[in-house]
């Protein structure tokens, strides 16, 4: 790559990552409430070693996350793949509402799932989250899926009929396998907005399954707590050695 | 690929099991963030065996919308500030007390008790009690040019407040400096706030609630801040200076409440009465920075706690001060009508 | 929504095999089901909750009335809709300034590259936003990073206010949604076909004209979607101006926030949301029909 290439990527993710580097840098800081250096400590990794709260606030977001995106990947991706294989009554008003849960504003979709749950009566706490968050979801997973499946041969549809597969081979043998990229692409998406997600789940949450977007938005407009810095260092650590690891794991395969 | 949609599928079942726990030994709590801590919690849990659903809001119209929009009754233990009480028992939201139930009642405050907002004290329990009034910076600002909510009209301090971003605690500043009644519900008293509010806002930097934050960096050094949070930013930046105004001030107090048909309704009482012992009440106070409902528990803080003016300031102050209670409808629209267009100010 | 190029007669796609229907009316099903369950009954409810009313003991309430929508032609509401419209088209801008390069430069790298890079974009946002956009006010503040780095490098002698401004929140919309820009552009600029550049440089097309002639319309639809997706949020997030603005804006996601919460005016909030989709998508509309047309006669 050339170097007006390489400079300019790199001063844009230094926009994205200085932040990060401050939070991680904050979270020594020895000062509970100024946001200015007041020198090094480990007070604050410490209050959050004994705060069994706030770690379980995280799980609950990982395993939602988790929950949301997979059953999402599954539904969005029968609905792109159906789109654009079949021809079927409202297949213009399926488009259509796919478009609208996009465009919709994120307040609105937590109001109307606020409404929606009480009045069908499905009380508040993880179903209605991981409901709320899997509707969410599902319109991103289409929309990458489709857009990967628009580039597909579809002379191999053809083919495969012609050789005498069912609907259910193409789809588990040719469909699934050439596509897996965007699924696990739509996943990615659907985790991230998962676990970040602050205005639906504010809506949508019940007193059994606190959440952490929910848990740093209180503290945001009460006063943050420099143990949520530690916290987010700490996650944001794991999800790097992630990264490398995989990076790893893949370059070893022939 | 087959091992790791195994794996999947594993985390998912246990990801689906989790939310199942035995029906009797719990009780909902939806309290404000950051007042009970955590330990608090605990040894409740250790004590009685009663397993606490914890969880919390950030704003007392959080509360209020959620209690409206499930119907079904879900929380045993809730928070609400003291102005709430009078809305929430007009709708039938809340429970009669029971005070038979609480052995520890004796313990409050008389002078939280039997107040205009909740006249006879059948709905509520005051937890922690604090006052809304005016913080500054003195190595700024001199501690005597400051004495009273209109002296923060003047246009020097342009562009340098911070108010709170409620719609009642900057109303009360102007009707007090008006020379009213922070309850009034006067359209054209609420009227002549709002146009006086209208006229301090090119002083107004920030709507902001953590004064902490803003003033411990010199971001803000002037504006309207609850006593509570100044003691805290106080404990990292000694210059941050509180004043009383003297046309009077708001006093509001965190009340607990058990909502109509709340569940486990016996388990409520139960971590009512935990909440209402003095050594309780004493860590609840000391973590939170402001002034305990609990009079036995009052007597129990360290002298420098007790005797700070700005958390327990002096009767004599107190006298200028004016509980909080729940605004008429029409009131409480007209707040919300001048509040938008206040926000809408440049 | 493209149809492929074959099997596409008289606007219709075309098919001569029988689906077996089993797998089809299975997957239909469930898709149908959930969307009519949580999106299209939802979604129904506001819109029947904005004819509604309130009283004091319920949220919503008979009769029915069309007084939310007469309350909306009140100026406030225009000036709150204009405000707010006009901060997202300027942070939306913004994105696509900044996002075409990045998109681009990423585009033309090679695929485990790509992939890398674009992990590398994601992964801040697996870390909470709003601690970032808190982490923001450490830098921009009067004591802030910024401020001391610059004073002490001697450039200025008094903080600059940028914390509680208008600057500030837009850095803050555009950290936030940027990434929103660059994925879609990448998506579209990766199937850009490279031959048409060379054949225009061949032609003997100099860089504008290449850019503003080929590249541009071509990844138009890029373009539109990212567009799109950073338009959107950022004419109703509230938590960014609130953090980083003071909260001195009433912008359209606070109003709407402000109805659904504070003045528990929940069919006015309704009304509200539902007209600001109705005008979104009119827009949507009319920008499809147009660029449609243009980009049959472009590529003709």
């Amino acid at each position: 790559m050339k170097l007006p290439a390489i400079s300019y990527l790199t001063s844009i993710y230094l926009f994205f990552y200085i932040p990060i580097a401050v939070l991680m840098v904050y979270s020594f800081n020895d000062a509970q409430y100024s946001l200015v250096w007041h020198g090094f400590s480990w007070r604050w990794y410490q209050e959050l070693m004994a705060d069994t709260d706030l770690w379980i606030a995280a799980l609950h977001s990982l395993l939602l996350g988790i929950a949301a995106a997979t059953v999402a990947m599954c539904i969005g991706g029968l609905a792109a793949i159906n789109l654009y294989r079949y021809h079927f009554l409202g297949r213009k008003l399926l488009s259509a509402l796919i478009f609208i849960l996009i465009l919709s504003p994120d307040i609105v979709m937590g109001i109307s799932l606020l409404l929606l749950f009480s009045f069908i009566k499905i009380p508040l706490g993880f179903w209605s989250l991981l409901l709320a968050h899997i509707t969410f979801c599902i319109p991103f997973v289409v929309v990458t899926v489709y857009s990967r499946i628009t580039s597909l041969d579809e002379h191999i549809f053809e083919a495969a009929k012609d050789l005498g597969a069912t609907d259910l081979t193409i789809l588990s043998r040719i469909i699934l396998p050439l596509l897996w990229p965007a699924f696990i692409a739509g996943w990615l998406l659907s985790f991230t907005l998962s676990i970040d997600d602050v205005l639906i789940s504010y809506f949508v949450s019940g007193p059994d399954f606190e959440i952490l977007p929910l848990t740093i938005y209180s503290m945001v407009r009460l006063g943050v707590k420099p143990e949520i810095n530690a916290l987010c260092s700490i996650l944001f650590a794991l999800t790097l050695l992630l990264v490398i690891a995989s990076q790893l794991l893949l370059r070893k395969k022939p | 690929m087959k091992t790791f949609l195994y794996c999947f599928l594993c985390l998912l079942s246990i990801v689906f099991l989790q939310p199942a726990l035995a029906e009797d030994k719990i009780v909902n709590v939806y309290a404000w963030f950051g007042e009970i801590p955590e330990q608090v919690i605990h040894q409740f849990e250790k004590e009685t065996g009663i397993k606490v659903n914890f969880s919390s809001y950030d704003s007392n119209e959080e509360l209020y919308a959620k209690l409206r929009a499930i119907k079904q009754p879900y929380y045993d233990v809730i928070e609400p500030t003291c102005d709430y009480i009078g809305l929430m028992s007009k709708q039938h939201l809340l429970t009669t007390l029971d005070k038979t139930q609480l052995s520890a009642y004796h313990n409050l405050n008389p002078l939280l008790l039997h107040r205009a907002y909740d006249p006879h004290s059948q709905y509520s329990i005051p937890l922690i009690w604090g006052i809304t009034g005016i913080f500054f910076n003195t190595k700024y600002i001199k501690p005597n040019t400051i004495r009273r909510w209109s002296d923060l009209w003047d246009p020097q301090y342009h562009h340098q407040l911070a108010l709170l971003d409620d719609p009642r605690d900057v109303f009360a500043m102007a009707l007090k400096s008006l020379g009213y009644s922070v309850n009034d519900n006067d359209p054209e008293h609420i009227k002549q706030a709002y146009l006086k509010l209208k006229a301090l806002i090119p002083n107004v930097k920030t709507f902001n609630n953590v004064t902490a934050a803003l003033s411990i960096d010199e971001d803000i050094l002037l504006g309207i801040s609850w006593n509570g949070d100044l003691s805290k930013a106080r404990q990292e930046n000694p210059s941050l200076g509180f004043i009383y105004p003297e046309e009077g001030f708001v006093i509001w107090a965190e009340t607990l409440a058990i909502p109509k048909d709340a569940p486990h309704l016996h388990n409520a009482y139960l971590f009512l009465n935990f909440l209402l012992r003095p050594e309780i009440a004493k860590q609840i106070a000391l973590y939170t920075n402001y002034a305990t409902a609990n009079l036995t528990a009052q007597k129990l803080l360290p002298d420098s706690i007790k005797n700070n003016p700005i958390s327990y300031p002096p009767k004599k102050t107190l006298m200028r001060g004016e509980f909080q209670t729940a605004l008429s409808g029409e009131a409480a629209e007209l707040y919300e009508k001048y509040w938008e267009l206040l926000k809408m100010e440049k | 929504m493209q149809y492929g190029s074959r099997g596409f007669r008289a606007g219709k796609w075309y098919c001569p095999m029988r689906h077996d229907n089993k797998v089809k009316i299975f997957s239909l099903s469930i898709i149908w089901l959930w969307l009519a369950l949580f999106a299209l009954l939802p979604f129904g409810l506001i819109a029947v909750a904005s004819f509604l009313s309130h009283d004091q003991t319920n949220l919503l309430s008979l009769p029915l009335t069309f007084q939310n929508y007469t309350t909306l032609r009140n100026t406030i509401y225009l000036t709150i809709f204009e405000q707010s419209f006009y901060l997202a088209g300027l942070c939306t801008l913004i994105c696509l300034i900044l996002g075409y390069p990045f998109a681009y430069f990423i585009a033309q790298c090679e695929k485990r590259l790509k992939w890398l890079l674009l992990l590398l974009t994601i992964i801040p946002f697996w870390t909470s936003s709003l601690i970032r956009t808190y982490s923001m006010i450490t830098l921009l503040k009067a004591k802030g990073v910024i401020n001391s780095i610059l004073c002490w490098l001697g450039i200025i002698h008094q903080p600059l206010p940028i914390l509680f401004s208008d600057v500030a929140v837009m850095i803050g919309l555009v950290y936030n949604l940027l990434p929103f820009m660059i994925f879609p552009l990448i998506t579209n600029i990766e199937r850009l076909d490279h031959r048409l550049v060379d054949a225009a440089r061949d032609l003997g097309a100099n860089r504008l004209t290449t850019f503003s002639k080929i590249i541009l319309p071509l990844t138009l639809p890029g373009i539109l979607s990212g567009c799109i997706l950073v338009f959107l949020p950022a004419m109703t997030i509230f938590y960014i101006p609130d953090l980083l603005g003071g909260s001195k804006a009433m912008l359209l996601g606070n109003l709407i926030q402000n109805q659904f919460l504070v003045a528990q005016n929940w069919p006015l909030g309704s009304a509200i949301s539902i007209v600001f989709m109705l005008v979104l998508v009119c827009l949507l509309l009319i920008y499809w029909r147009s660029t449609r047309g243009k980009a049959k006669r472009t590529l003709a």
